[in-house]
């Protein structure tokens, strides 16, 4: 099966370049359904879904493969290929971000540029690093996770919720957002919040842009910062937006950010 | 007792029985109703400026952020997400949480209204649940691998019988060369007797091992005449048997494509059962014919029908009826036949009443 099949991959837009979004934990394409439209007119852009996530092709999940990132950085560089593209500017967010990093470092004439949402190179505190999570924490998270299907089961296949204040989700409210499957999903958060990326940042080569929440318990802006003073060529941008998810509470400020910088 | 409508709804608020908690568009509680801050010991005044993520457990606080914020801005709201809540005892609170957005009509967030709902039998039972399977699964893992095992040893077995099995009719070849008296002749006779139908249970054996190890029965196609097989079979039983009547009546001119020593072993297997089940006094009918792309074949015996309760499991492997003590068998003989059945891409159906007994083997033929 080919990658474009496998991720569920969306090509849309015009223009020399290509924008390349990658959704994190928890989520799918959905994410970026009011950022990604923005640049259509200017770029080519892609969607694409993780093996597990949305409209993926779930009998494509290895769980060896998918046990570390640099099993989805593999699909990412995959889907680029297939698409014939390079010079890219590829926008992760979450672990997304590390996966981006992961990818550029292993395949560099295919980025351009980096733009790291909510970025973090680890979650758990390590001495004087604070990732803002102890490794019981993360343990109990995975526990949590493994012990309670029910908790997915809502995610997998969410409730149509009648919403006549926002007509355009009109006919997809049918289709779900963020689906998962609870088995896969409990691999990608051990994958995620288990990660430690901290030595790759120094070797990144590409330009970077990180988008700092306010009040973002996953990725703390202390854990943004670290991240810009790690990569050479780096920039920094606080976003007003709070939460871990500016790109669908804040669009236009994240957008915004993206222009300046491309 | 009347209630002025205000204070009735006022009432549903704050006494409701479940939990209440809204909040500004940013995430920030801006009222709890009593129920919720009874439930998890903190004084309404205390919880107000919090966020929802604020009162839950760890592992629910990034299970939140990451699957459930974002599901609340894509589709306006959620149901029934479980979740975990710090109660100010240091304890958790496992609650099922709905919630929906508000909006204005630019489609600016007004508010969030969350519901809560306790949910801790449900989850300990659901907990309880999990455990089982994981019990259920590795004890069904255990019985396959034992299964399998066991399968292996009668393959095996069966196998190895055969070597003095054939020692003993080399033995008895010996002899028979040799002049013996009319005794020993007779003794000769029984002992070769034994010695086939012995041969028989071990084929079986063997073949019902095979099945269930995965490689099935095999077949060993060619294309010819199905009567004179049948007409075969029919004569060894008649031998075996000579007060019985066999009624034959046979009508497949055309070569057919199948297995002459299954589909022999499956018409011995069912004209033997009909010889040993069916009343002695009344013949045992065989019959044998084509229709277009079909071959139907059956065996019928007149006597007791086949009790209801054992019709269900008489395909399956080591299932015997009420049998006299000189006709054991190992109760393998009908799950072979059906299993050549299925091999030849056809059915074995039986059908037992008052009138008789009656099995009938169909297949597509070409």
């Amino acid at each position: 099966m080919s990658a474009i099949d496998r991720n569920n991959v969306r090509v849309k837009g015009a223009g020399e370049r290509a924008m390349v979004f990658a959704h994190g934990f928890g989520c799918d394409q959905n994410m970026w359904r009011h950022v990604a439209p923005a640049f259509e007119a200017t770029f080519r852009t892609v969607l694409f879904d993780n093996v597990g996530a949305g409209n993926s092709d779930l009998g494509a999940y290895d769980p060896g493969k998918y046990a570390s990132l640099s099993g989805y950085a593999e699909d990412l560089i995959e889907i680029i290929r297939e698409l014939d593209m390079s010079g890219t500017v590829l926008v992760g967010h979450s672990v997304s971000a590390m996966i981006g990093i992961l990818a550029s470092l292993r395949a560099p004439e295919l980025f351009s540029a980096l733009v790291l949402v909510g970025p973090s190179p680890r979650y758990i505190d390590d001495g004087d690093y604070h990732g803002g999570f102890t490794a019981d924490q993360i343990e109990e998270l995975l526990e949590f996770l493994a012990e309670n299907p029910m908790a997915w089961s809502q995610a997998m296949a969410p409730a149509i919720i009648g919403n006549p204040d926002r007509p355009e989700l009109g006919e997809e409210l049918t289709e779900s957002f963020c689906r998962t499957d609870p088995a896969i999903a409990l691999g990608f958060a051990r994958a995620t919040f288990t990660s430690d990326n901290r030595d790759d940042l120094p070797k990144v080569t590409t330009r970077t842009l990180i988008l700092q929440c306010s009040d973002d318990i996953i990725a703390p802006e202390a854990v943004g910062r670290y991240v810009h003073d790690h990569i050479a060529h780096s920039e920094l941008v606080l976003l007003q937006a709070t939460g871990h998810c500016p790109n669908l509470s804040a669009p236009a400020e994240v957008i915004s950010a993206v222009q300046a910088f491309v | 007792m009347d209630l002025a409508p205000a204070d009735d709804f006022q009432d549903l608020f704050e006494d409701a029985p479940c939990g209440y908690v809204i909040t500004d568009p940013d995430g920030r509680i801006v009222r709890v109703n009593a129920t919720f801050s009874g439930w998890i010991g903190f004084a309404a005044e205390g919880l107000l400026g919090k966020r929802l993520r604020d009162l839950l457990t760890v592992p629910g606080r990034i299970f939140y952020e990451t699957n459930f914020a974002p599901l609340l801005r894509l589709q306006g709201g959620f149901e029934e997400v479980a979740l975990d809540v710090s109660t100010a005892g240091g304890g958790k609170l496992p609650v099922l949480v709905n919630a929906r957005e508000r909006r204005d009509a630019a489609g600016a967030v007004l508010a969030i209204r969350i519901v809560f709902v306790r949910a801790g039998d449900r989850r300990s039972y659901e907990r309880d649940l999990l455990g089982r399977e994981a019990v259920a699964t590795q004890s069904l893992r255990d019985e396959k691998a034992t299964s399998e095992l066991r399968e292996q040893f009668i393959a095996v077995l069966g196998h190895d019988l055969r070597n003095p099995l054939a020692s003993i009719v080399g033995a008895a070849r010996l002899l028979r060369r040799e002049l013996q008296s009319d005794k020993a002749l007779r003794v000769l006779d029984l002992m070769e007797a034994s010695v086939d139908r012995m041969a028989g249970l071990i084929d079986d054996v063997m073949d019902f091992a095979r099945g269930r190890l995965g490689s099935g029965i095999g077949l060993n196609r060619t294309v010819g005449h199905l009567e004179p097989v049948l007409r075969q079979v029919v004569a060894e039983l008649e031998a075996g048997q000579p007060s019985r009547v066999i009624v034959s009546d046979f009508d497949v001119p055309a070569p057919i494509s199948f297995d002459a020593g299954r589909i022999a072993q499956l018409m011995s297997n069912l004209v033997g059962n009909a010889l040993t089940y069916g009343d002695p006094k009344q013949p045992v009918r065989l019959h044998a014919s084509t229709t277009p792309g079909r071959l139907e074949l059956w065996v019928a015996n007149a006597g007791e029908p086949i009790p209801e309760a054992a019709m269900e499991r008489l395909f399956q492997p080591f299932f015997r009826g009420d049998v006299r003590p000189s006709q054991q068998g190992l109760g393998l003989g009908l799950h072979i036949a059906s299993e050549i059945a299925k091999a030849h891409g056809g059915v074995l159906q039986v059908r037992s009443d008052r009138t008789e007994t009656r099995f009938t083997f169909t297949m597509p033929i070409a």
